[in-house]
């Protein structure tokens, strides 16, 4: 026990300068901690960055007049997927598409003997039913849902087109097409019966 | 040698508790709270929703955009109740991002019955109900997007890019009424009721087509359909 006591003894001689650096650099860590929380405490600081777009112009490229009938609307959310092979992990990007496909009748196909009166009947022979826009796709209101590595610009394409492939397939079915088309022979008659006509066939 | 050791250790941790205050009370903000408080519902893989209408498309617009978006990382706040705003070095990105889209003005016939025709002998009135203006597609050249991004920034993630394609959409949609559309879509309806109507059995000088008169700004914000 005595030896212990005078063993610490000649440690603490021995070491007197080394523990008094660190009292003191403990002393100067505790009050610079307490000097910057003061300053934090009373002050606020963000890391900022503006997220908002530049208002730039909206140009023009073209104006035309159309005469397209719709009949059939089917609105689409896709969830497409992308991965790319790497050493230790792959890298997986995943967006959310929506477009809306519009089925119905391209009115300039419809030509003079498109409607034919016959006597007080009116006999109307529509145009095929088909896709109005093949750009369907509202690119814009895309919904990023999950994002590893760097992708780049023909990336986002291949998925956009992915997309669209995909909606068509689904979308662009007979039964959707034959559903339209009973819409539109519904609709047309409905609309020439309205304009004074007594008897309507539409085929 | 102990007493240089020692010295080097203790430089060590007081370094590391500076580093390890100023990460604590430093938060990262962005002033964007929609991207932070933006719910993905990731139950519903594929939604597909049909449905039958009656519209006829009479104007069609093809506009053009670039979207672009400068990214300068600021140390904002105050110290001491002294305002502070100071640009961070080498933290500015940029970047710009063309799009397209397409809007398209219907007349909605899906209550159209006799109540809007009214016949005077061999005359004949149609009302039309008020045009209706939907955005039908948009295409982000992807591509042809430009980014500058400085060494010590991370680069534009998906999130950020199509935060940004939204908010360039909202323009497009904003500046729809100067676009002058309507006229167009309601000389365009009159181009393919009139036709129909002369094989129907009347003359042209003896069909009326009439709309609403005289359209706000106001109004046409009020007939854009898809403008969420």
């Amino acid at each position: 026990m005595k030896n212990m006591a005078q063993l610490i003894k000649t440690i603490l001689r021995y070491n007197k300068l080394t523990i008094a650096s660190i009292i003191f650099v403990a002393i100067v860590v505790v009050a610079v901690f307490l000097l910057i929380t003061y300053l934090f405490r009373s002050s606020s600081l963000h890391v900022e960055k503006d997220d908002k777009i530049n208002n730039t112009a909206v140009t023009v490229e073209s104006m035309r007049q159309i005469g397209e009938w719709e009949f059939l609307i089917i609105s689409n959310e896709e969830l497409v997927d992308t991965t790319r092979k790497r050493l230790f992990s792959d890298d997986e990007l995943v967006r959310i598409y929506y477009g809306v496909l519009r089925l119905g009748i391209d009115m300039r196909k419809m030509t003079d003997k498109s409607i034919v009166m016959k006597g007080d009947s009116v006999i109307i022979t529509l145009p095929e039913i088909t896709l109005l826009d093949d750009n369907f796709i509202d690119e814009a209101r895309t919904k990023s849902f999950y994002e590893t590595g760097n992708w780049d610009g023909k990336a986002h394409e291949a998925l956009y087109n992915k997309a669209k492939r995909l909606m068509k397939q689904r979308c662009l079915t007979e039964e959707n097409k034959h559903k339209a088309r009973e819409n539109a022979i519904d609709q047309v008659e409905k609309i020439v019966m309205s304009l004074g006509a007594k008897n309507v066939r539409v085929k | 040698m102990k007493s240089k050791l020692t010295k080097v250790f203790i430089g060590c941790v007081v370094v590391l508790l500076l580093f390890f205050i100023v990460v604590q009370i430093v938060p990262q903000k962005t002033s964007s709270s929609d991207s932070q408080s933006e719910v993905v519902d990731t139950s519903g893989v594929l939604i597909r929703q049909v449905q039958k209408c009656s519209r006829l498309y009479t104007a069609e617009v093809e506009v053009h955009k670039i979207i672009t978006h400068d990214d300068q990382l600021k140390l904002t706040g105050s110290i001491m109740s002294k305002p502070l705003g100071i640009n961070i070095p080498l933290g500015e990105r940029k970047i710009a991002i063309p799009i397209d889209a397409t809007l398209k003005a219907y007349i909605d016939f899906s209550d159209f019955s006799e109540k809007n025709v009214e016949r005077y002998g061999d005359r004949i009135e149609v009302f039309l109900p008020e045009p209706k203006i939907v955005i039908t597609q948009s295409k982000i050249h992807n591509e042809e997007i430009k980014r500058h991004v400085p060494l010590f920034r991370s680069n534009f993630s998906d999130e950020e890019l199509t935060h940004y394609e939204a908010l360039g959409r909202r323009d497009i949609i904003d500046k729809i009424p100067k676009l002058g559309i309507l006229p167009m879509a309601q000389e365009g309806a009159a181009n393919v009721l009139i036709p129909m109507l002369k094989q129907l059995g009347y003359k042209e000088e003896n069909i009326t087509i009439t709309f609403r008169k005289n359209f706000t700004i106001g109004d046409v914000q009020r007939m854009l359909v898809n403008g969420e």
